[in-house]
């Protein structure tokens, strides 16, 4: 224990939402598959856009790949969110002092500001660009920063059990 | 790429480390206690249920399993219920005083694994 949560985290763990995650044979076992099959389309989702950001998949027009694959990680987000939310109100005192969960989450604020960037400044520059036309800088620097944020992300989820 | 990766993770698990307190690892194993006495509260929840027991003038919290599995091997609510007479078997947490994860349990006779 590092110290004392928030007492809006406690009265979370302690509302009727959160007691009834907790008390239910299957809600949490069902938030715990939930999340792991939604990461499952995120990170395919996510690993599309950002190789195609990357020069890979080069025949493909990157405007199209980018928009489909958008959808889905978008739809995975929402579910990554809800079930994630779902396991924390059962626990929500311990988890936000956890350290592994903290990072966590300061990570996935860097991954949304990493998307926010890419959409409002980057993705101008490629949507119009045809199959097999080199991607600029910025767009490969967006792509690395994507994946190797979302990976750790997925790490220091599977890791805050142990801390 | 994935030099980046496995360093950052690296680091992640590195300063974590420092602050380690739940899991299996902040468990002392080489020291397994037996807590045996009256259960005064029980909470029968996910991700796991924990009652606590008094036992020689102290008051433990013990860890049990995820509802789905101590139900599965016949430990119901009722077995744990407040009130009743319980030895648990475990491993004391090296970061919470007085805590410990179980083993085993048993109750009225009847031995149930936890793991």
């Amino acid at each position: 224990m590092t110290g004392e949560a928030p007492a809006i985290f406690v009265a979370l763990e302690q509302s009727a939402f959160g007691a009834a995650i907790r008390q239910s044979t299957w809600l949490f076992p069902a938030a715990n598959v939930g999340h792991v099959l939604a990461l499952a389309v995120f990170a395919g989702a996510l690993a599309v856009m950002d190789i195609r950001l990357l020069g890979g998949l080069a025949a493909t027009s990157p405007a199209r790949v980018l928009m489909r694959a958008r959808s889905a990680a978008i739809a995975a987000f929402v579910m990554l969110a809800v079930t994630g939310f779902m396991q924390f109100s059962a626990d929500a005192s311990h988890l936000i002092i956890n350290p592994v969960f903290q990072i966590k989450l300061a990570l996935i604020g860097l991954g949304l500001a990493n998307l926010a960037i890419f959409e409002f400044c980057v993705k101008r520059s490629i949507v119009d660009l045809s199959p097999g036309v080199a991607m600029p800088a910025s767009a490969k620097t967006a792509g690395v920063m994507s994946l190797a944020i979302w990976l750790v992300v997925a790490a220091c989820g599977r890791t805050i059990a142990y801390f | 790429m994935l030099r980046v990766t496995t360093a950052v993770t690296a680091i992640v698990l590195a300063a974590g480390a420092a602050f380690a307190h739940h899991g299996w690892g902040s468990y002392d194993a080489a020291k397994p206690v037996t807590v045996a006495g009256p259960i005064v509260t029980s909470k029968y929840e996910n991700p796991h249920a924990t009652v606590t027991v008094r036992s020689e003038g102290k008051v433990w919290t013990v860890t049990l399993a995820p509802t789905s599995r101590m139900s599965t091997r016949g430990a119901s609510e009722k077995v744990i219920a407040v009130g009743n007479s319980i030895s648990a078997y475990g491993y004391p947490s090296t970061a919470t005083p007085d805590e410990m994860r179980a083993e085993r349990i048993t109750v009225d006779g009847k031995t149930y694994e936890m793991r």
